[in-house]
């Protein structure tokens, strides 16, 4: 327990001192100030270059959600893995692991302790984006009235965890950052194509990217994000142990 | 009592078999010299015993408890020093030393007299700026104070003095030989001007297997012999040595450049006698006479042969 909590200090210290928390800090604030402006000017932009052009609907609060949902997913999400790719690589490679361990520190707290610092830093982020999308939402647009939009961004979060997850199971297996990110861009691939299956389809923790403006606008229940939720849990907690287990036969 | 004991251990890479059936025992109290030349597989067999790379076959009892591939029990015994020690670039010296008290579970005012003591030790009180501007003498020195952090019963230097000026070679040996008196010290290399100054004990490391082991002493005597250089002042002396009776069988294997001549032996103290007695008689008179004793690279050279 000394070690581990020694080594999240060591890991949070180490993301302020290499700017990765502020970077991903500022993708994800920036998504959070768009999606609200994006939603609401784009007509009156698109109307002021192209003049003939007419937009049939006014844009509504719900397209700031759609904005906030597809960057954040899409964007957001690929930054973390981009940024975080390199947690254990860059150890690897100039074998500053090799004197942590060989203090005493156990091979699990070092995974548990990059995985904490990044679940932690992308939480602080993803939520400081959701706030700001929700001010200027309430902002611009004052009489909306939406569903569930705290339940939706819980979705997705809980989506984030299981990237991460995937991705310390690629740090683990892989000594070079790239590969590593591409081992879980194929994981994930892997797990949404298994999601087309139909009797898997409804456990597909990819749901949790698609359903949450369906959730918002009240077609969906949030009953129908319990087994991808489930199905998400479950594979992260089941990603850090192969990753816990893969480092303790590693050799450094 | 050996603090180390290393009974038929194996590994391979791939098809190559890098150690090769290894028993050695590091007895507590020693500074162990481990030689070998480049790739012999110092670095493989030092991070077997601290349980970072799995051995094929064979078993490593530190401390009387058996090493596991994977797990850290064991290191808490062992400091261990790489021979380029990499540190978080972004902390400074006493930062380093904390995060490594604090991994080890000391108290927080254990941790800053530990802190203040090796670093007076290593010489870096003074140090104040962060490990990234190090220099690598420096750095070395940092990697013998978090080696020692854990107050280990062996210290593991894997050659602490191959990357470093001669000012920071005497350094790091001072230390050294300074930490020798609380702890074991196990010390690869294949500088061995550095071997002859601070250790007590070697063993060569050569295909995979220990060609030779135990005191420096005594593998001196065993496997060394002395060497007699005689200098004329030119060379018809040198031609008119060469030829006499009682010189004859002591040429054999002799070298010869110039005008000097290299006698060996075992019994140096005969060779001696024969020499000045033929003196006397030729009046002959060398410039220089110097006694060699054997010396590890003579050796290091005898068994890589």
């Amino acid at each position: 327990m000394n070690g581990y909590l020694a080594f999240v200090k060591k890991e949070f210290t180490e993301n302020m001192k290499n700017y990765r928390f502020l970077i991903m800090l500022s993708v994800f604030l920036i998504f959070g100030m768009m999606s609200a402006f994006l939603a609401k000017f784009t007509p009156e932009i698109l109307s002021a270059l192209a003049a003939e052009m007419k937009m049939r609907a006014e844009p509504v609060a719900l397209d700031a959600w759609k904005q906030f949902y597809k960057n954040i997913s899409g964007v957001g999400f690929s930054a973390v893995i981009i940024l975080y790719g390199s947690c254990l690589s860059g150890e690897y490679s100039k074998g500053t692991l090799v004197l942590m361990v060989t203090k005493g520190l156990s091979r699990r707290a070092v995974i548990l302790a990059k995985y904490t610092a990044a679940a932690v830093l992308m939480t602080i982020s993803y939520w400081g984006s959701y706030a700001l999308t929700y001010g200027y939402t309430a902002f611009l647009w004052s009489d909306t009235k939406l569903s569930n939009v705290a339940l939706a961004a819980l979705a997705l979060w809980i989506l984030g965890f299981l990237y991460l997850s995937i991705l310390m199971v690629g740090c683990v297996l892989f000594e070079q950052t790239f590969t590593s990110i591409l081992f879980t861009g194929g994981m994930v691939a892997v797990i949404s194509l298994l999601g087309i299956i139909g009797p898997l389809a409804r456990f597909s923790p990819f749901h949790l990217t698609t359903q949450n403006i369906d959730l918002i606008s009240g077609i969906a229940a949030p009953s129908d994000l319990i087994m991808p939720v489930l199905t998400s849990m479950i594979i992260s907690i089941l990603g850090l142990l192969v990753a816990i287990r893969l480092f303790n036969t590693k050799a450094l | 009592m050996n603090i180390l004991t290393i009974q038929n251990l194996s590994k391979s890479f791939g098809k190559q078999k890098i150690i090769d059936d290894l028993n050695m025992s590091v007895p507590a109290g020693s500074i162990f010299g481990f030689i070998g030349q480049n790739g012999a597989g110092k670095t493989t067999t030092m991070k077997m015993v601290l349980g970072l790379l799995r051995p094929d076959s064979g078993e490593i009892r530190l401390c009387d408890e058996k090493v596991c591939f994977g797990q850290t029990k064991t290191d808490r015994s062992i400091g261990y020093l790489p021979d380029v020690p990499e540190f978080y670039g972004y902390m400074t010296a006493p930062q380093y030393l904390g995060l490594c008290g604090k991994i080890i579970g000391s108290s927080k005012s254990e941790i800053e007299q530990r802190t203040q003591d090796l670093l007076a030790l290593v010489g870096l009180s003074s140090a104040t700026e962060q490990i990234g501007g190090f220099s690598r003498g420096m750095k070395q020195r940092l990697g013998i104070a978090q080696a020692l952090f854990t107050d280990p019963k062996l210290l593991i230097c894997d050659e602490p003095t191959s990357a470093l000026d001669p000012a920071g070679r005497k350094e790091i040996l001072d230390i050294l030989r300074k930490i020798s008196t609380t702890t074991t010290v196990l010390f690869s290399t294949h500088i061995l001007s550095d071997v002859e100054r601070i250790c007590d004990r070697v063993a060569f490391l050569h295909e995979g297997k220990i060609a030779v082991c135990g005191t420096l002493a005594k593998i001196k005597e065993m496997h060394g012999h002395d060497s007699l250089l005689i200098e004329f002042s030119d060379d018809e002396g040198l031609s008119v040595f060469k030829q006499q009776k009682a010189i004859r069988p002591l040429i054999a294997g002799s070298e010869e450049t110039n005008r000097e001549i290299i006698l060996h032996s075992r019994d140096m103290k005969k060779v001696q006698q024969t020499l000045f007695g033929v003196f006397y008689e030729t009046g002959l008179c060398p410039v220089k006479m110097q006694i060699m004793g054997p010396s590890l690279e003579s050796l290091f050279l005898e068994v890589i042969k």
